[in-house]
């Protein structure tokens, strides 16, 4: 009976080999961490707060990757370093300092194992998300693969939020360090974001920023030029630094077994705030770039400047309407909302010949306001060649393929005519009525913009035309649309020269 | 010293060293102090003050744009409830359960003042700044989210309580994102996003935080001892 006794309260030995002590360590907080317990929660806002409005968007790689990466981190932020900070402060909760103070690891080792297992669990949960989104997003994209550095910046914030918090617990440990750490992670990170002005702001070095502020998801970057990783590096270097400065300042109390452990800990500490503090002073340098990218130059590509070659998707109607193949899907919308005006001014001189999806060019205006519209005239080249700029490329809410075709007709297809009539910004009466006789006959109203088209200021150049009825202006072009086709474009043939010079009279419109 | 005193000098020595006779204190009062200071009812005060001035100041800092403005006090707002749900947490565990008669209501009580005494700092911190929502916001959020961390404190126990509050944080202030950036989140379940006055989101708020409440007075925090 007591023989049997002490062999059961005989500790079991551990089997030599298959683990060495720290891994044994580690395992053993992987059992135990709180973080394992948060992962369905956050799981869940990942779900809400990122996965939903992300799959509500197009599928284009450069437009959800964007969009995840500050999704991501909001959702994983306080849950990351609200466990973190309830691991830190476990052995002053408890009260074990003495007990555990007596082991044969150093105190600084004790707490990286916790640390790292907090930091593990968080990863595992990101990943899993990250892969389902990019997942779904691979069986989706037309065009295109995934950008790996929005993923790799809120990656590399995981371990740093879980340092911060896991300090935050070890130096002050308590029941309210974990909330307090979990809100305190969430409102510097959501809110920090009002710091930021204009480009060359330092504050864009905060992981939450994947692109100019307060721009919005924007689908025209990283399309027809590369992604530029120079604001990500600079982010990761900050995050990394920031992660071996904390985890470095952990040995510096010492404790037994630990005193060996102070400078090199004081060096490591030391390198850390240097690196974050390098890419802190990087990211003030950064400018946005006319392609819609943070630009800093010492971390700069000038191999990144060069536009992606690609292969356009073309319709196969008399007018071709080519657009890059990550928006190969509104291809179909596009061709409908432009067929019709194409057809009104096929054949006449200075008509597009074809009509191609060109790159938007952005430019940093006051505060962090960014302008985006397309560089240089519609129509240039020999043939002529309209170059299009989808509205879907620019900052806003994204359009249905309905709102999107019904928005094309409105916008583009003004400026299709319009180019080819002439008159520029401040058509004579004749050029506008012929204008708006082409658009009448094309099926499109000039009373105003019709329903689902985009806000007034999103593109200003298309502005569609505005007549009253019963003004000459409108009767005129009434007329001209009641034409047969046939009739109308001869008389376009005959006139063209004439009416582009401003040396036509509204009288003398059929 | 002794031996050149009289026994009045030894009395008095014997006086000075003797503690001092204790007022004898109610015996409810007493066992409503224990109690509060058995869940670190004076720390969770000085947290839900200390919500309070930070969002007094943040207040009158910052030109907060349409975002933090209506997503700065929730912040707050969670905080004070995590601090509230953080006190259901019992040092004592299963022996406090069988021996205490007056337990149930002493947490109703602790869980009670100290949400009136958060709602009233929060109000008190908005007064005369422009606190989105006023006071009736405060009060449906601050009254929802306690529910939510008492609801966790008797399901996580209580010191992982604040979970509940800090991730409804992350979800309501998504939902009011959602008010520019459609589509937007209109269900009255996530009432930070919905109008003071709405009575569809108090209802909800209501309902949390009278289960929440109904919870931790007949079950307590789910605590093992020693935590």
């Amino acid at each position: 009976m007591t023989a049997g006794a002490a062999a059961a309260s005989r500790p079991v030995p551990a089997r030599p080999g298959r683990w060495p002590a720290a891994g044994r360590l580690l395992r053993l907080e992987l059992r135990h961490n709180a973080m394992l317990w948060l992962l369905p929660v956050a799981a869940a806002l990942f779900w809400l707060t990122t996965y939903r409005k992300v799959m509500a968007m197009p599928p284009l790689w450069n437009l959800r990757a964007l969009a995840m990466q500050p999704g991501a981190l909001l959702a994983f932020v306080w849950p990351v370093a609200g466990a973190a900070a309830w691991a830190g402060s476990r052995e002053g909760r408890r009260h074990t300092t003495d007990l555990v103070a007596i082991a044969a690891r150093p105190r600084w080792v004790r707490l990286l194992a916790a640390w790292a297992a907090t930091t593990c669990w968080a990863m595992v949960g990101y990943l899993g998300c990250v892969a389902v989104l990019y997942g779904v997003t691979a069986r989706q994209a037309a065009w295109g693969g995934p950008l790996w550095w929005p993923a790799a910046v809120a990656a590399a914030s995981l371990p740093a939020l879980s340092a911060l918090g896991f300090a935050a617990g070890t130096l002050v440990p308590g029941r309210f360090t974990a909330p307090l750490a979990a809100v305190g992670a969430f409102f510097a990170l959501a809110l920090s974001t009002q710091l930021i002005h204009g480009s060359q702001s330092y504050w864009q070095i905060s992981p939450v920023v994947s692109g100019p502020w307060d721009a919005g998801s924007d689908p025209g970057v990283a399309t027809f030029y590369p992604y530029l990783p120079d604001l990500p590096i600079a982010q990761v270097m900050f995050l990394a630094g920031l992660t071996v400065a904390v985890l470095g300042a952990l040995a510096l109390p010492g404790g037994r077994g630990g005193t060996w452990l102070r400078r090199p800990a004081a060096a490591i500490t030391a390198a850390g705030l240097l690196a974050a503090g390098t890419a802190v002073a990087l990211a003030g340098t950064g400018r946005l770039d006319a392609h819609g990218m943070i630009v800093i130059p010492a971390l700069h590509d000038a191999a990144s400047d060069r536009p992606v070659s690609y292969t356009p998707v073309c319709s196969h109607t008399r007018v071709p309407v080519c657009l890059n193949p990550a928006y190969a899907g509104y291809l179909p919308a596009t061709v409908a909302a432009l067929t019709p005006v194409l057809t009104e001014v096929a054949g006449l001189p200075g008509a597009p010949a074809r009509v191609s999806q060109a790159a938007a060019t952005y430019r940093q205006g006051a505060g962090n306001s960014v302008s985006i519209g397309l560089a240089g005239p519609a129509i240039s080249g020999s043939p002529p060649v309209f170059r299009l700029l989808l509205l879907d490329q620019l900052p806003g809410p994204t359009m249905t393929t309905s709102a999107l075709s019904a928005a094309l007709r409105s916008s583009a297809g003004p400026a299709i005519v319009g180019d080819v009539i002439g008159g520029g910004r401040s058509p004579s009466p004749a050029q506008r009525a012929v204008i708006a006789g082409l658009l009448i006959a094309a099926g499109q109203p000039v009373h105003g913009p019709p329903p689902g088209s985009p806000p007034a200021g999103r593109e200003p150049r298309m502005a569609p035309p505005v007549l009253a009825p019963g003004s000459p202006v409108y009767a005129a072009a009434r007329r001209l649309a009641a034409l047969p086709a046939s009739a109308r474009h001869a008389w376009l043939l005959r006139h063209l020269a004439a009416l582009r010079a401003g040396r036509v009279a509204l009288a003398q419109l059929p | 010293m002794t031996a050149g005193g009289g026994p009045g000098a030894t009395a008095a020595a014997a006086g000075a060293s003797r503690p001092p006779p204790v007022r004898p204190r109610p015996g409810r009062l007493r066992l409503v102090r224990l109690h509060a200071v058995s869940r670190r009812v004076p720390a969770a005060a000085t947290a839900i003050a200390a919500c309070a001035v930070g969002l007094r100041i943040a207040l009158a800092a910052g030109s907060w744009d349409s975002y933090g403005a209506l997503q700065l006090p929730l912040v707050f707002e969670a905080g004070a409830a995590a601090a509230i749900a953080i006190t259901a947490a019992s040092p004592l565990g299963e022996p406090e359960r069988v021996a205490g008669r007056w337990l149930p209501f002493l947490r109703l009580a602790t869980a009670l003042a100290l949400t009136v005494a958060a709602v009233a700092a929060m109000a008190a911190a908005g007064t005369g700044a422009d606190l989105a929502g006023g006071a009736l916001d405060v009060l449906r959020n601050v009254a929802g989210m306690t529910g939510l961390g008492l609801l966790c404190a008797a399901a996580l126990g209580g010191g992982l309580a604040w979970i509940g509050p800090v991730g409804y944080l992350v979800a309501g202030a998504y939902a009011l994102y959602t008010q520019w950036h459609g589509p937007a989140l209109t269900t009255p379940w996530l009432w930070p996003a919905r109008p003071p006055h709405d009575p569809g989101a108090a209802i909800c708020a209501g309902l949390v935080f009278a289960l929440g409440l109904a919870v931790i007075t007949v079950r307590g925090a789910r605590d093992p001892a020693g935590e």
